[in-house]
């Protein structure tokens, strides 16, 4: 399988756009937005949707920790002596 | 007999008319009858002289005053001529108005204002002269600390997406522009070349720098042979070579720049995703790395970096 080429590589990125714009209107609700998640689908390389819809899921994590704070996970529990 | 006269009619004139012209024609009239008071000559000078500016009437017909009665307001400066006294001081406050006190204080800003400038820009200069020395310096130890690094000391042996062999040495005598990458890249692959492909633009647009040379060496080699680069390589600056080889070859370039490349899980269509070190190198013409630049840099600030390690550059 041949990689995309550039109008390939902008079709997808066009489409990616496009579905996350309407995750964006729609809260992340998944299924208001099946039109663009099958078009997304339709444009990209498998891998790049795995690796598109990671990015999207690291990009929201990293806005939470940005707005809401961070808090950091408790470290190993005293040990009982 | 007639300065009696002419009181009168200066009396008259005061009413309506100017004060200070009928009370000077008055007291010119009452200096004359009396003792003049000018040191200059003898008595009938003075009289002229005061006597010139009225009406031709009372005292002496001078040709230089053919005016009517009460003549025209007389400017005292016009007959200042050779007197001094309560004259002199009112031309004295007349041209204290415009005079000296001015001009001197207009020349006592100017030379403030120059001095001024010359103060400012002093310090201005100073300023953006140390400031230059420390980006020297600083870009001097940069460079010390990469030497050190001693990236890219190896020599590599691959093919070009025509198909013909090239190492290290063919590039020497060129500035080089080094991106790793792969052709299945989703997203910033293509963002690094094409900020690659801008500077380059940018670097040709002057006349006065070298030529750089853009590469881009595949770290998949499994699946980026000569064809697939080719194939690539068009979407981007039309100088730009792209290198590949057998797995060992591509190893060994890799590992010369400390590149670190790991191929991800494979999916149910062959396809997968490397994971690699996302920086663009910069080798100068004796073959040596001197810089990167890492997703952060925008192509006008890596421009801008390589003009100054090229105008830095000395030819080993």
């Amino acid at each position: 399988m041949s990689a995309p080429n550039s109008n390939q590589r902008k079709a997808c990125w066009g489409a990616r756009d496009e579905l996350w714009k309407c995750l964006d209107d729609n809260q992340d609700n998944a299924a208001s937005c099946e039109k663009f998640q099958k078009e997304f689908e339709a444009s990209c390389p498998a891998q790049w949707v795995k690796y598109f819809t990671k990015r999207r899921d690291f990009l929201k994590y990293k806005e939470k920790m940005q707005t809401e704070g961070f808090e950091p996970a408790d470290g190993p529990k005293e040990s009982q002596s | 007999m007639l300065c009696l006269e002419r009181r009168m009619l200066g009396l008259v004139g005061f009413i309506g008319g100017d004060l200070h012209a009928t009370s000077g024609r008055l007291l010119r009239c009452t200096v004359r009858s009396s003792a003049v008071q000018q040191s200059s000559g003898s008595t009938h000078h003075p009289q002229r002289v005061w006597l010139s500016s009225q009406a031709p009437l009372c005292g002496h017909h001078t040709p230089k005053h053919r005016t009517g009665l009460y003549g025209p307001f007389t400017h005292p400066q016009q007959t200042l001529g050779s007197s001094r006294g309560p004259l002199s001081l009112f031309t004295q406050r007349v041209t204290l108005s415009q005079g000296p006190n001015t001009s001197t204080a207009k020349i006592r800003l100017r030379t403030r204002l120059v001095v001024t400038l010359l103060f400012g820009g002093g310090l201005l200069g100073t300023w953006w002269y140390v400031r230059n020395e420390k980006q020297q310096n600083h870009r001097m130890q940069r460079i010390e600390q990469l030497k050190k690094v001693a990236l890219g000391q190896g020599d590599f042996s691959l093919l070009d997406h025509r198909g013909h062999r090239r190492t290290k040495r063919d590039f020497l005598g060129s500035w080089v522009l080094l991106y790793f990458g792969f052709t299945h890249c989703p997203d910033i692959c293509p963002e690094e070349l094409d900020k690659v492909s801008a500077v380059v633009s940018t670097l040709d647009k002057d006349r006065s720098l070298p030529a750089v040379q853009p590469l881009f060496v595949t770290v998949d080699p499994e699946r980026d042979n000569v064809a697939a680069l080719e194939r690539y390589v068009k979407d981007f600056h039309p100088r730009l070579i792209g290198l590949t080889g057998t797995p060992e070859e591509v190893k060994v370039a890799g590992k010369d720049y400390r590149v670190y490349a790991s191929p991800g899980p494979k999916d149910e269509d062959g396809d997968y995703i490397v994971d690699h070190t996302i920086l663009i190198y910069l080798v100068n013409p004796d073959g040596l790395f001197l810089d990167y630049y890492n997703r952060m840099k925008d192509d006008v600030q890596i421009a801008e970096s390589i003009r100054n390690h090229m105008k830095s550059y000395v030819k080993l």
